[in-house]
């Protein structure tokens, strides 16, 4: 055991902790960002520090420190066991640590993120190559005025202890990249992105990821796309119609109005006074229908290329696979050790921390909507009249996870079984069960592709998560479209 | 915390390994902060964090190239200066990078507070105490936080530039909740002792109290009273989608076909001042440019954004020094609007049928042209019948351009209320009363 981590967790005890934990993060970072035919950044970020948690009296304290030196490590233990105490000392009787966070965890080993290419030994100059050929392509296209092409690569070293006798290392490899198209005229502005919006496409995976998006040979495309929708007609203002979602709008939809409504600390109430609570409260857990028959919805933390995929969450659980949704009915939360316990349940792995310096939250992992049997073509051959819908493009949804709207780049009309117009600046709204009921076919395996989302945001002080969501395209019937202006 | 003289040694020493052709600057954060959270009565997390982040610019010719470490030993940030220096190299020429800035002194302003920077755990979860026990007399859920901390900031250059800057931060967020109402209040700043736990915890338990079984409500176009937390969500929304030059320039803002058109009512006036001790001053930008007070919107009339020096070299005007963070465009975050000279029960006494709203919530840009926004009201949402709240009513969906809400602006409060973000942005907004929203939606 690396010495820091046996100080850290000598002196929480002998301060009166009656559990402790320590994680010990050293991440590096390099982004390379296109911007209009110029290099806006290209830069190497590292970051290193540990962060220790502490219970006293059944109360939580938590400190850290970027210094990796014996005693800046036990500075931090003693200072999480004082925030700790104060904690107690406002709270009242505390529960023993058996009760609070029950069974011990004392998980050994190491894993790896498996990658073919490690993106940190490809030169600089092969990615920005692609950036700029990407960004040559976006140019050629005459009403495109904001071009933006980036890559993301990502490895991050993590150890964790705690007192039990949890020892886990971790190696976390991510790589991300994407392309994006602004134009302007005819009274409008007009995105669109390639793999899929705010950015990037993102996994858990080696350079080769990235390459495997082929964003040179998409990025025309993108960019006419762009200009071609300055004049495409408007979505139908107000209507209901059937909707077909494709799989990246619907990662969205997933994570939204499923992911966050599962994480079991906002169903308890602990991120009322930001992220808000849940209408999925414990007394509806395996009692209430959340969807249609067809609407399967899992977390799995063993996803390949997911950015919720890892050896062990941070309390040490290891990875798996579980039911959140199972024909349409709630069957699952996402838990912590200590919430799992208030429903006398086991933890099922999904607290993560975005750094060292922030606390593990329960936070979602790959949660993903299963596949189903429908052909595209089928489908849209099946609807006689509706809108598919392409690649978010706005996202909003209330605090209990209930109302929500979306709006996305493109709209495609469907008349008759068939593709008809484009339509531009495209919406639309709904109440989170009353959508997942009118789900009515899902796509096959072969559609099936797991999205990243790697700018959730939750918790005070705030953290960033990098989550993943599986979908393929989906229908739903009679969903209120057109609300704009 | 590490304090100038330190900091001001430590960057000079890494900028000794920039190479003999080029310059470099460094902008250097540190933060120390300690929040304790508290939910449904309890203090719940309790943490403290501190961080040195030094963000290191190399500039080649037309070339420049980054590095980001938060070791700050010197080897670690002389790694950091090579690693922008051999990336600097790697880059194609910019034509339109006018390279680093020029220094020029920025003004001193007093924003630091020890009593809040040392503040300790004890402390805040005293604050934290009253709050849940007042909460729990009325049968009521807290939730929220108490933080206090304190920021330097400092930039140093190869050309001479030598900022550096410390404030103190604080704040306390409430809100009290029953099985169908919610409350919320806010406030915060650089002193701690501005704020009034007590008020705080009063204001949000009041309005769970008063907003038991709330009403359905139809939507459609309504007047409006917006409270400044709704009025501060609007500005910061402006801000994020057109005030900098860059989304501008791009064509992408939405004061893009605006400026020098009255496009608001004559009524409302924003600017951007970093050295006004009233909001969370900060004297100089990330490039070390001194703050300059920038006119966004003047009675009315929309004005221009603000710059940094990539984007005013493009335009061919000075930086206003508005570079926030090593990357990314312009940005205005030290935002005021002038207040009216009503008080807020007048706003609503001037109302015959509308809403009155505490805040809104998972705002979302659903078009750039007038900032078109969609999001939720949250945690106090009020019907206003013949100039008075009679009932609360259930949250609602909105869809709405923010610049055409503004053109509707018939009356703004006195005086304003600082809202200070967790990531710093100061806005300093007053109530308004708006002759119509466009409410698109009601949750269950």
């Amino acid at each position: 055991m690396d010495p820091l981590i046996a100080t850290a967790l000598d002196t929480a005890r002998a301060r009166g902790a009656e559990y402790a934990d320590i994680r010990l993060v050293s991440n590096r970072e390099q982004r390379i960002v296109v911007r209009n035919g110029v290099v806006e950044t290209m830069t190497a970020d590292e970051s290193v520090g540990l962060g220790i948690r502490a219970v006293y009296q059944g109360a939580w304290g938590f400190a850290s420190t970027r210094e990796l030196t014996g005693e800046a490590a036990d500075q931090a233990a003693a200072q999480a066991v004082q925030i700790a105490r104060a904690s107690a000392s406002q709270n009242g009787a505390g529960m023993a640590v058996a009760q609070l966070l029950g069974s011990p965890v004392s998980s050994r080993g190491s894993y790896v993120t498996p990658i073919s290419v490690d993106p940190f030994a490809v030169p600089l100059e092969d990615k920005l190559a692609l950036l700029l050929e990407a960004d040559r392509e976006m140019a050629s296209v005459p009403q495109v005025t904001a071009r933006m092409a980036n890559v993301v690569f990502i490895r991050e070293e993590r150890t964790f202890a705690n007192t039990e006798g949890a020892l886990v290392t971790q190696t976390i490899y991510e790589a991300g990249g994407g392309v994006q198209a602004t134009a302007v005229g005819n009274g409008e502005t007009q995105r669109r992105s390639y793999p899929q919006s705010h950015g990037r496409q993102q996994g858990c995976a080696g350079r080769e990821y990235v390459v495997a998006m082929d964003l040179p040979g998409n990025a025309r495309r993108t960019a006419e796309e762009a200009a071609e929708l300055l004049t495409a007609e408007p979505c139908p203002s107000n209507i209901h119609t059937d909707l077909i979602i494709d799989s990246s709008q619907l990662a969205l939809q997933i994570h939204e109005s499923c992911g966050h409504a599962v994480e079991l600390d906002r169903a308890l109430g602990d991120e009322a006074a930001f992220a808000g609570t849940s209408f999925l409260t414990p007394d509806l857990l395996n009692d209430f229908r959340y969807g249609s028959e067809q609407v399967n919805i899992t977390a799995d933390s063993t996803s390949a290329t997911g950015l919720g995929t890892f050896g062990w969450d941070d309390e040490g659980l290891p990875a798996q696979a579980t039911d959140i949704i199972r024909n349409g009915q709630f069957v699952g939360y996402l838990m912590s050790r200590e919430s799992a316990t208030l429903l006398g349940r086991d933890s099922n792995g999904c607290m993560r921390a975005s750094s060292w310096n922030r606390i593990p939250l329960i936070r979602m992992t790959n949660v993903s909507l299963e596949p189903g049997e429908w052909t595209l073509e089928d489908l849209i051959a099946d609807t006689d009249d509706g809108i598919y819908l392409e690649t978010n493009r706005s996202w909003s949804i209330d605090d209990r996870r209930y109302n929500f709207q979306f709006g996305t780049e493109v709209g495609r009309e469907i008349k008759n079984g068939k593709l008809g117009r484009l339509l531009r600046n495209c919406t639309y709204t709904g109440i989170t069960p009353e959508f997942w009921r009118s789900c009515d076919a899902v796509c096959g395996p072969e559609l099936w592709q797991l999205w990243g989302t790697p700018r959730c945001g939750k918790g005070q002080p705030g953290q960033i998560a990098h989550t993943s969501h599986g979908a393929s395209p989906s229908r739903f019937r009679n969903v209120r479209v057109g609300v704009m202006r | 915390m590490l304090g100038p003289d330190y900091i001001h040694s430590l960057l000079r020493e890494a900028l000794r390994h920039c190479p003999s052709d080029g310059d470099g600057d460094i902008y250097l954060t540190a933060t120390e902060q300690a929040l304790t959270r508290f939910a449904n009565n309890r203090i719940h997390q309790n943490v403290a964090h501190q961080d040195a982040i030094a963000h290191v610019r190399v500039a080649v010719g037309k070339r420049q190239g980054r590095a980001v470490t938060n070791n700050l030993s010197g080897a670690g940030l002389a790694d950091a200066v090579r690693q922008a220096s051999e990336y600097a190299r790697l880059m194609p020429e910019d034509p339109d990078f006018p390279g680093l800035p020029e220094p020029s002194p920025a003004q001193s302003v007093a924003a630091y507070d020890e009593d809040t920077a040392d503040c300790n755990a004890n402390r805040r979860a005293a604050i934290a105490g009253m709050v849940c026990h007042k909460a729990a007399d009325l049968s009521l859920d807290a939730a929220g936080f108490c933080r206090t901390g304190a920021t330097e900031l400092a930039v140093v250059s190869t050309r001479g530039a030598d900022a550096y800057h410390i404030g103190s931060f604080s704040g306390l967020l409430v809100t009290a909740r029953s099985d169908d109402s919610a409350g919320w209040s806010k406030g915060g700043g650089w002193r701690m002792d501005a704020i009034d736990g007590e008020a705080l915890a009063d204001e949000a338990i009041g309005k769970a109290v008063w907003g038991r079984n709330p009403r359905d409500f139809e939507p459609g176009e309504y007047p409006v009273v917006l409270e400044n937390y709704a009025v501060d969500d609007m500005l910061e929304a402006l801000s994020f989608y057109g005030m900098g030059a860059q989304m501008v320039q791009d064509g992408r803002s939405w004061m893009s076909d605006l400026q020098g058109q009255p496009a608001m009512s004559p009524l409302v006036s924003i600017y951007d001042d970093g050295l006004d001790p009233a909001g969370w001053p900060v004297p100089f930008d990330a490039e070390g440019v001194p703050r300059q007070r920038v006119d966004v919107v003047t009675d009315g009339v929309v004005q221009g954004p603000v710059y940094n020096t990539y984007t005013a070299a493009k335009a061919g005007v000075g930086s206003t020094g508005h570079q926030r963070g090593a990357t990314g465009g312009p940005t205005a975050t030290n935002l005021f609007m002038r207040p009216g000279d009503r008080t807020t029960e007048e706003l609503i006494a001037s109302v015959d049928r509308g809403l009155y709203i505490t805040r809104f919530y998972y705002t979302r840009l659903s078009h750039n042209r007038g900032c078109v926004m969609t999001g939720m009201t949250r945690d106090g949402t009020f019907l206003i019948e013949n100039g008075e709240i009679t009932t609360p009513v259930k949250n609602l969906r909105f869809t709405q351009s923010y610049a055409e809400a503004l053109a509707g602006c018939q009356a703004l409060s006195s005086p304003a209320h600082l809202n200070l973000n967790e990531a710093g942005v100061a806005i300093h907004v007053p109530a308004a009363l708006l002759g119509s929203w466009r409410f698109t939606g009601q949750t269950v």
